[in-house]
């Protein structure tokens, strides 16, 4: 199966993300949108990788941090948006301008 | 007539349904539900990965990212008072993700045996990690950790 395909399937679950995070004013929405980028952005290091076995080991060593930081970066930004939920009562992300001080 | 290849149809139904998945995520309009399709996502990406021949890759990222990373988004949202409403569809989305997991972990297992055209070996990735990358290694668990006291402190709900 030819690299080139999974290349595709990666560039279209990037616009998809960027979609979502564009047009969505809710927190959680947009971490989701996020989400979808970083499979993306997986998908790609990894079929990058695989083109030669060089380079093979280092890709599989980069994803398994980038799944780590990822997961870690989820609990940042729900923490985040139940802490807006609670103070604000909503998610939408225009009331972040009014978090001052 | 020659049969097609049983990796290509794998990866045509993977691509579709990560598509789908991912189209959802943006544009269903119950937040439960597409985090539950993000899952559905990430199964899929699972099984592309072990595809490439990343199969320990395909297995963090079911049990990290699916089992851990998504499964705290949804159950934050109960948090949130968002309580998920029970559709018609949910049996057929529910069978469709068991079915989906035992694919990519019968693909996993069975590309073991088989000579693809490039493999990750479990010996060559813990090698490089703890030679080459320590210190991303070391930031990551400190990052895992950070996460942990987050879930602890939301919990008690005293913030």
């Amino acid at each position: 199966m030819e690299v080139y395909y999974y290349l595709i399937l990666s560039a279209v679950l990037l616009s998809i993300g960027i979609y979502g995070i564009v047009s969505k004013r809710n927190v959680i929405r947009m971490l989701l949108s996020a989400e979808v980028i970083f499979n993306a952005a997986l998908l790609s290091l990894l079929s990058l990788a695989s083109l030669d076995s060089g380079y093979g080991p280092v890709g599989g060593a980069l994803a398994v941090i980038a799944i780590s930081l990822s997961a870690a970066e989820v609990g940042v930004i729900v923490s985040l948006a139940i802490l807006m939920f609670r103070m604000r009562g909503t998610l939408d992300t225009y009331e972040l301008r009014r978090f001052r001080g | 007539m020659s049969l097609p290849d049983p990796d290509v149809l794998i990866f045509l139904a993977s691509a579709v349904l990560a598509l789908v998945s991912s189209a959802l995520v943006i544009l269903h309009r119950s937040i439960v539900y597409s985090a539950f399709f993000l899952s559905i996502v990430g199964i899929a990406n699972a099984i592309l990965f072990s595809l490439l021949g990343f199969p320990i890759i395909a297995l963090f990222h079911l049990i990290v990212y699916v089992g851990a990373a998504v499964t705290f988004i949804l159950f934050s949202l109960v948090m949130m008072r968002e309580v998920p409403t029970v559709e018609p569809g949910l049996k057929v989305v529910t069978f469709s993700a068991f079915i989906l997991t035992v694919l990519v972990l019968s693909r996993i297992f069975l590309s073991v045996g088989a000579q693809p055209s490039f493999y990750l070996e479990y010996k060559g990735l813990t090698s490089i990690l703890i030679e080459k990358y320590w210190f991303a290694l070391i930031v990551a668990s400190l990052a895992l950790a950070t996460t942990l006291i987050e879930a602890i402190t939301l919990a008690r709900r005293e913030v």
